[in-house]
């Protein structure tokens, strides 16, 4: 088996109901200790703002939408859902090193082309970012931490995001099976 | 009456209303001088050691780095100064009780001195090697014949280099936070941490990979209680001292020092480096960037906190 644990030998994946329940607890334990929720689209929004900033200051200041996230000279960088994400890749790279899977590979379905995954990948991301700002969060930000608070919107969302993919996967099938 | 006339640096500009002297030039100066003195350091120690032929990357290929990383330094340091030209003052006295001319002195001792060990193993490394001129052959073979005394010369120059560049730092009793004598072993240890790091990624020889993880995991262990040790005493001391630990517990330089220094270029790597030498399969160049990364983040972060640290007036 190519991907396993050399030392304790184990299997490659954690019990995904395991995982759920540690998902659950760390998002407890970061409103316990920062007050905040978990987020991974804030992140993005924080390095797009920054990018848009850096490249032309006065495009930013003139924008509705960047000009909230740089006024009276914020840095967007400087959140805790940058330092979260930041996080986020340090924790996945050790367990990917802990059941040895350190390697460059791009994962897909035999039936389609490295490539084509990549772009795919990219395409479903960009259209993600777009709805993530237009529904004004993420699966992390709005579902996972606003059905934690009890939010109605963190529901509707959640169903929103769930919903359509069971709505659209038949469609898309070819490239996962 | 008498008249009393006070002269204060004070009133330079640059000073007021925080210090913003220093650059990235010293913060890199520091890293690359740090590094080049963990890499001599256990060149010569190892070669003394006797493993001139069992760690060759340790005594042959890693010091060739030093040199370069030196001259850089340098470079600048150079670049640093206000009046360039008068350099040379430094070396027409010597002066105890200045950081700056012990180092100046101690880079006049170690920059040939790197530059020699290097050219004597060339000729292992690269068999091709020709000198061209017979002197050069006559003077390589006089220094190979005295390469104990070189190399018991490098390892004390080297640790003075790698505590040195702590000391620069420290001697500023005006900036509470440099005002330590922690910075120069804190400085020392995590210069011999990335010069064993540099050496886990160059060696081919699965021995002196694993000697060298060990000791970088043990180095790690020792800067981490310099750095509790050097807050438990700014904590204790005076209130100066206790504003200056707040840069790094709750202010400003809170999260780049924890995350950047501590978590991503200590604990980090410190994990991976166990892991791998408990035998999980982990490409050594990701620990050994990280072990850098924060190397240059403790130099930057040290540099720059230490200028918004003051006295309260």
């Amino acid at each position: 088996m190519s991907h396993q644990n050399y030392i304790t030998g184990k299997h490659k994946y954690m019990n995904p109901y395991m995982a759920g329940i540690i998902l659950g607890l760390v998002l407890l334990l970061s409103f316990y200790l920062t007050g905040r929720g978990l987020g991974a689209s804030g992140a993005m929004k924080s390095v797009v703002v920054t990018t848009v900033n850096t490249a032309s200051h006065e495009n930013a200041a003139n924008s509705h939408f960047y000009s909230k996230y740089i006024s009276d000279g914020k840095n967007p960088m400087n959140s805790w859902l940058v330092f979260q994400v930041l996080g986020v890749l340090v924790g996945g790279f050790l367990s990917g090193a802990l059941s040895g899977r350190l390697k460059l590979k791009t994962e897909h379905a035999p039936v389609i082309t490295k490539k084509r995954r990549i772009l795919m990948a990219i395409a479903g991301g960009a259209l993600f970012g777009f709805g993530s700002q237009f529904g004004r969060g993420c699966t992390s930000g709005a579902a996972l931490s606003g059905m934690a608070t009890l939010s109605l919107a963190g529901f509707v969302t959640m169903i929103a995001i769930f919903g359509t993919a069971y709505l659209v996967a038949y469609f898309f099938r070819k490239n996962w099976i | 009456m008498e008249e009393e006339i006070i002269i204060s640096g004070r009133l330079n500009e640059k000073v007021d209303p925080l210090l913003h002297i220093w650059g990235w030039e010293i913060a890199f100066y520091l890293f690359a001088g740090g590094l080049a003195a963990g890499l001599l350091f256990f060149a010569s120690l190892s070669y003394l050691r006797g493993k001139e032929n069992d760690y060759t990357a340790t005594v042959k290929w890693a010091p060739l780095f030093a040199p370069i990383l030196l001259v850089l330094g340098l470079g600048a340091l150079f670049l640093d100064l206000h009046h360039k030209l008068y350099f040379w003052r430094l070396y027409t006295t010597i002066k105890l009780q200045s950081p700056m001319s012990w180092g100046a002195w101690t880079l006049m001792v170690i920059t040939p001195l790197s530059i020699i060990w290097c050219a004597t193993f060339i000729r292992d490394i690269y068999p091709n090697w020709d000198w061209k001129f017979k002197f050069l052959y006559q003077i390589e073979n006089f220094f190979i014949k005295y390469r104990k005394v070189l190399a018991w010369v490098m390892v004390f120059y080297s640790a003075i280099l790698g505590i040195y560049t702590g000391i620069l730092l420290s001697a500023f009793n005006a900036r509470p936070l440099w005002n330590t004598s922690i910075l120069g072993p804190l400085f020392l240890a995590s210069g011999l941490s990335a010069g064993a790091a540099v050496i886990v990624a160059l060696t081919k020889n699965e021995i002196e990979r694993k000697f060298f993880s060990r000791i970088d995991l043990i180095i790690i262990g020792v800067e981490l209680f310099f750095i509790i040790h050097m807050f438990m005493g700014f904590l204790a001391s005076t209130q100066v001292q206790i504003e200056a630990a707040q840069l790094f517990l709750g202010g400003s330089y809170t999260l780049p020092f924890w995350i950047f220094v501590v978590f991503i270029g200590m604990l980090v790597p410190a994990l991976l480096e166990y892991l791998e030498l408990k035998g999980q399969k982990i490409p050594v160049i990701i620990p050994v960037a990280l072990i850098l990364f924060g190397n240059v983040m403790l130099r930057f972060i040290i540099v720059y906190a230490g200028q918004a640290s003051r006295y309260l007036y």
